[in-house]
């Protein structure tokens, strides 16, 4: 019986080439992969730890590890996948050791609308209007600071996801959580922001010049 | 009281069991006949089409948060904690 071959997932990238001179001895090439990834980590440790010095800390540990380990890692998965396992093992470790943003579920039942008289059935202007005449600083700021409100599980795969733009499928082996698990913290955690921007523009209306 | 649709138990517990679903659909991730159904009811329950819309903004802004540059100084601060590393790359 004719089979189609078993899919494997395209891993080669824009990294597979460095990746595999680094792992052939080329060491000097390490700084290339920092110069590559520096800024996007430091970022991604903005979203995800406390404040800008854990961030720092994590982009300085993640490094160190990647530098230790990359030897034994099979290209198995992207470059980029297996290093933000790493990252989110550092983020885990950090948060052990500085007992901040403790872990709850957030259920579903939260976001609920207890009565159907309090669903707005007029859309309202912040989402109706274009996104760049409603995203400003000011807005950003307070949604980057919501973020951080989301329990540590629930904030790790919104920001995978929707900031760092990785596929359900990536967050779940970047977490080692099932793909289902991803799409149900996922849920709750937009709900969970909606209604953290649902009182920010209840007391900004957004500007409708 | 009245409210200002005309909504009945049924079709509030249709609206329930959407809002679970809302993320999956809106990432692409439900099966075509889940898709067709919620489109179905999303086009004629307001409720549910602001409920969407919000999601999805939500889900916009995420996407548009800007990156900010590294610090002044923590690059060369990093590479120069780096460069302590011993070489234990190839072995
Ligand atoms: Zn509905």
């Amino acid at each position: 019986m004719e089979r189609k071959p078993i899919q494997t997932p395209d891993v080669r990238d824009n990294d597979t080439e460095l990746v595999t001179a680094i792992q052939n001895g080329a060491t000097d090439r390490f700084e290339e992969l920092v110069t590559r990834y520096e800024g996007k980590l430091y970022n991604f440790g903005l979203r995800v730890c406390k404040d800008a010095s854990d961030s720092e800390d994590l982009v300085q540990e993640t490094f160190i590890n990647i530098f230790r380990y990359l030897k034994d890692f099979r290209q198995e998965t992207k470059f980029k996948n297996w290093m933000y396992r790493i990252a989110t093992g550092v983020c885990h470790r950090m948060r052990r050791r500085s007992k901040y943003a403790p872990e709850r579920e957030l259920s579903l039942d939260e976001f609920l609308p207890q009565d159907l008289a309090d669903i707005d059935t007029e859309l309202p202007a912040w989402a109706a209007m274009p996104i760049h005449q409603v995203l400003n600083r000011e807005l950003g700021d307070h949604l980057k600071a919501s973020v951080k409100e989301l329990p540590p599980q629930y904030r790790l795969v919104l920001v995978l996801r929707d900031m760092e733009g990785f596929s359900t499928d990536e967050a779940s082996e970047i977490l080692g959580i099932t793909p289902t698990n991803v799409k149900v913290r996922l849920h709750r955690a937009r709900l969970f922001l909606r209604e953290e921007l649902k009182g920010y523009f209840h007391d900004n209306q957004p500007h409708t010049s | 009281m009245t409210t200002n649709h005309t909504h009945h138990d049924d079709d509030h517990k249709a609206c329930l069991a959407l809002f679970e679903k809302l993320s999956e659909y809106i990432d692409g991730e439900t099966d075509e006949v889940t898709c067709k159904a919620i489109r179905a009811h999303i086009e004629a329950c307001p409720c549910c089409t602001t409920c969407l819309e919000t999601l999805k903004r939500t889900i916009g802004f995420c996407e548009e948060v800007k990156e900010v540059p590294v610090p002044a100084g923590f690059s060369q601060k990093l590479r120069e904690a780096l460069k302590k590393m011993p070489p234990a790359l190839s072995s």
